[in-house]
């Protein structure tokens, strides 16, 4: 096995300002123990509480998009991994990213979703939430992906950043980046 | 009927729901996997209680974070209970929340858009 090098892993850490990450399977209440984790980090960092809980809430949009797909398409614990990054970059704010394996097709409907969406402003992304919410339950199972990522995109500072790479299996590994 | 008395967890409100006064009171944060179901619960009493009593009802919120399924469960909740004002009924929600976080306020004002029974958005005196 190749050593894995911990002081290097960690001076990348301390570079890149993060405070929290994670990669592995994710079940519901490790969702909320590592979600309290992030609120007392957020405290700690003497986040206002606004956005503390605008963090706390796109961690936990995210990471239920992600349970939900993978549910949705009988992953096994492996394929349903999550790897979740928050950091704060150097003008001090918060960057939260999650990523996840998708079925190819999926990922490329995602990224059309999140380019749609960033090409929104603040008031067009009340109207589109407002109207997802008006939305029977089922059109946001198909994607898992419906009024969660409307809410994150309207939090963000800045509009999604979404990034597709291919994996095995006709897969590929999709990821969202916002800015809080 | 019944009353409803469903403990809070660190994922989903405290909810109770008194029929004699009717009082349903919700109160700290939702983000529970299956809003669906959780709200479920409180859907059927609100129904039940709009159907059978004729008395007013009062809705007492302190909710803080809630994530977007449980949203959709707020807002089938003020859905009904808009409909109950519109045939006559006597409906009024307070929501308070702690000023020192104004997401909560954004949060409420967006509910009481939709709204036409008398909806207040009052700091907490909790505080």
């Amino acid at each position: 096995m190749e050593a894995i090098d911990l002081f290097g892993l960690r001076e990348l850490f301390n570079r890149c300002r993060i405070l929290l990450c994670f990669n592995g399977p994710i079940s519901r209440s490790l969702i909320e123990e590592i979600g309290n984790a992030l609120r007392n980090y957020l405290q700690a960092d003497q986040a206002h509480p606004s956005s503390a809980m605008d963090v706390f809430s796109v961690y936990i949009e995210l990471t239920q998009n992600i349970r939900h797909y993978s549910t949705s398409r009988n992953y096994d614990e492996l394929a349903g991994s999550a790897t979740v990054v928050v950091a704060r970059d150097e003008r001090g704010f918060y960057v939260v990213q999650a990523g996840n394996l998708v079925e190819q097709e999926d990922g490329e409907l995602l990224l059309a979703k999140v380019g749609e969406l960033a090409r929104l402003d603040k008031t067009q992304l009340k109207a589109a939430y407002k109207e997802q919410l008006r939305k029977p339950r089922s059109s946001d199972a198909v994607s898992g992906a419906g009024l969660g990522l409307i809410d994150v995109a309207r939090k963000s500072a800045e509009p999604l950043v979404a990034n597709l790479s291919p994996a095995s299996d006709g897969r590929a590994f999709f990821s969202l980046r916002a800015v809080i | 009927m019944k009353e409803l008395n469903i403990k809070g967890t660190q994922s989903t409100p405290e909810i109770s729901a008194r029929w004699d006064d009717g009082v349903l009171s919700m109160s700290g944060d939702s983000y529970p996997e299956n809003s669906f179901e959780f709200f479920g619960e409180v859907i059927g009493w609100l129904e039940e209680y709009l159907q059978k009593s004729e008395q007013a009802l009062h809705l007492e919120l302190r909710l803080i974070y809630i994530n977007t399924s449980s949203v959709k469960a707020m807002m089938d909740i003020f859905d009904l209970c808009e409909e109950a004002f519109g045939r006559g009924r006597a409906v009024r929600v307070n929501w308070y929340y702690d000023p020192r976080n104004e997401r909560v306020l954004d949060l409420a004002d967006e509910f009481k858009e939709d709204c036409s029974f008398p909806f207040e958005i009052t700091e907490d005196a909790q505080h």
